[in-house]
């Protein structure tokens, strides 16, 4: 009975995960472990959707427990692998993703999550190579398609890619990354008007996604150059882990207050003040900054909103 | 009964003075050490972070690492192996440094249980009223004490991250 209501929640809250309703997933997925906490598979689930929702710790340690509690499910290998990835711990993400490639009942997500991995390490081939695999598996799958397009672009072949993109939205006309690299496309082949409405579509499915963000600045950078390197700066900024972004704030610092000292020291006092003045308005800057791109996203939501066609 | 996430904020009495991990890095530049460090780990408690030890361990390391720090600089001050001018104005900036990369470390920690926090409905309080008044505290602080590892370590400001005065004290302007 317990084993039956456990299935059935864990069930909806992968429905609600692919909604992209991480907060009801996650309820679904705690009530599950309510009834069992030495679930495995409750806890894989749970870390897949602390993934999606970018509660990356979280993450961590789920599948951690999930690991701990069965070592031999592929299913568990293929979220530790997700969330390893996610990390940027590579090495590890792809031994956990061939043990789920190589388990029974491979399914394409695996293949395509390898081919990430692959791709991430620098093996292009490679993640060429498992993206035709998880075709063979499945002739239409959204994923594997949306990935061999990205791909395709980046090696200079957009029209090739535009045929992958588009088979992708027949398959799934609301699925995220492919609205993202159908945006890219769009915008490699100078349709900006298409790649804005990728765009629009996918930031209305998640406002705070980097990578939709990163589209919306190339568009922007298409159209004005002021507000793109704006735009830009902002998505650099907010690009890769807490580390790096420590290290940009204080090298930053530090190269600004030396430069104060030594201008100082040099008897050059204006360019000293100047600098210190500098130095304190991008301080303002990037205070500001999140705050009025926040604002230019909800307007480009409102758009969409209000667009009659959306 | 429902599954409690590790990262999950647990309930607390305080969470009605819950602000943004923003406002005390903030204070730290408008008002100074003082407020921040204090500020943070009161914060983490009041939230319920499930790194709450961490961050009121990483606010009493802020304390400890700067005095210790500030001593050996003037230490050397002392000795005269540290001359006035450029030498000296660049130790004084290693120390503000170390203040602000533990403070920014803090704040990062704070900003991903904050994040679950509101993501969970949780309270946030504007807190521009304290921020004011800090600012105005802060003179008053400063003024405590005329030891000079005094104003190193609760300090912050615009300046560098010291004060005029400590500046004055130190004869570098």
């Amino acid at each position: 009975m317990e084993a039956r209501q456990i299935s059935v929640l864990l069930e909806q809250a992968e429905v609600q995960r692919r909604l992209g309703n991480h907060r009801g997933a996650t309820g679904l997925a705690q009530r599950a472990l309510a009834i069992d906490p030495d679930h495995a598979g409750a806890h894989a689930a749970l870390a897949a959707i602390l993934l999606d929702a970018r509660r990356l710790p979280g993450a961590a340690i789920e599948v951690g427990i999930a690991l701990g509690l069965d070592g031999n499910d592929p299913y568990i290998h293929r979220v530790a692998a997700a969330v390893l990835a996610a990390e940027l711990k590579l090495a590890d993400a792809w031994a956990h993703c061939l043990i789920a490639i190589q388990g029974p009942a491979t399914v394409p997500e695996a293949y395509v999550l390898g081919a990430r991995i692959r791709e991430l390490q620098g093996d292009l081939a490679h993640a060429r190579e498992l993206l035709h695999e998880a075709l063979v598996l499945e002739a239409a799958h959204t994923g594997a398609l949306t990935q061999l397009a990205r791909l395709e672009l980046s090696s200079g072949a957009p029209e090739e890619a535009a045929r992958l993109i588009r088979v992708a939205l027949e398959t799934d006309p609301s699925d995220h990354a492919a609205h993202l690299v159908a945006g890219f496309i769009d915008l490699a082949r100078g349709d900006i008007a298409s790649a804005e409405q990728h765009a629009r579509f996918a930031l209305q499915q998640d406002a705070t996604d980097p990578e939709s963000h990163q589209l919306w600045a190339a568009i922007q950078a298409r159209r004005s150059w002021l507000l793109g390197a704006w735009w830009r700066l902002n998505t650099w900024i907010s690009l890769g882990n807490d580390r790096r972004r420590l290290a940009l704030l204080m090298g930053g610092f530090v190269l600004a207050q030396v430069a104060v000292i030594v201008t100082d020291e040099l008897g050059l006092a204006g360019l000293s003040r100047l600098l210190g003045l500098a130095w304190l308005g991008l301080c303002a800057y990037t205070w500001f900054a999140p705050f009025l791109f926040r604002r230019m996203l909800s307007r480009a939501l409102e758009a969409v909103r209000l667009d009659p066609e959306f | 009964m429902t599954y409690q996430i590790a990262d999950q904020p647990v309930d607390s009495s305080l969470r009605d003075y819950v602000v943004r991990p923003g406002v005390p890095l903030f204070s730290i530049m408008l008002c100074g050490a003082w407020m921040a460090w204090p500020w943070f780990a009161f914060n983490a408690i009041a939230m319920g972070s499930p790194t709450r030890r961490k961050e009121v361990g990483l606010c009493v390391l802020a304390f400890v690492g700067t005095g210790a720090l500030g001593a050996l600089l003037l230490a050397l001050v002392d000795a005269g192996w540290l001359p006035k001018g450029a030498p000296l104005r660049l130790a004084l900036l290693a120390v503000t440094a170390f203040k602000l990369a533990i403070t920014y470390h803090i704040a990062i920690i704070q900003e991903r249980t904050f994040h679950v926090y509101e993501y969970y409905g949780g309270p946030v309080r504007n807190a521009g009223r304290i921020v004011s008044a800090g600012w105005l505290a802060r003179g008053l602080v400063l003024g405590l004490s005329d030891n000079p590892l005094w104003i190193i370590i609760v300090d912050g400001g615009f300046d560098g991250g010291l004060s005029s005065a400590l500046w004055a004290w130190l004869g570098v302007r």
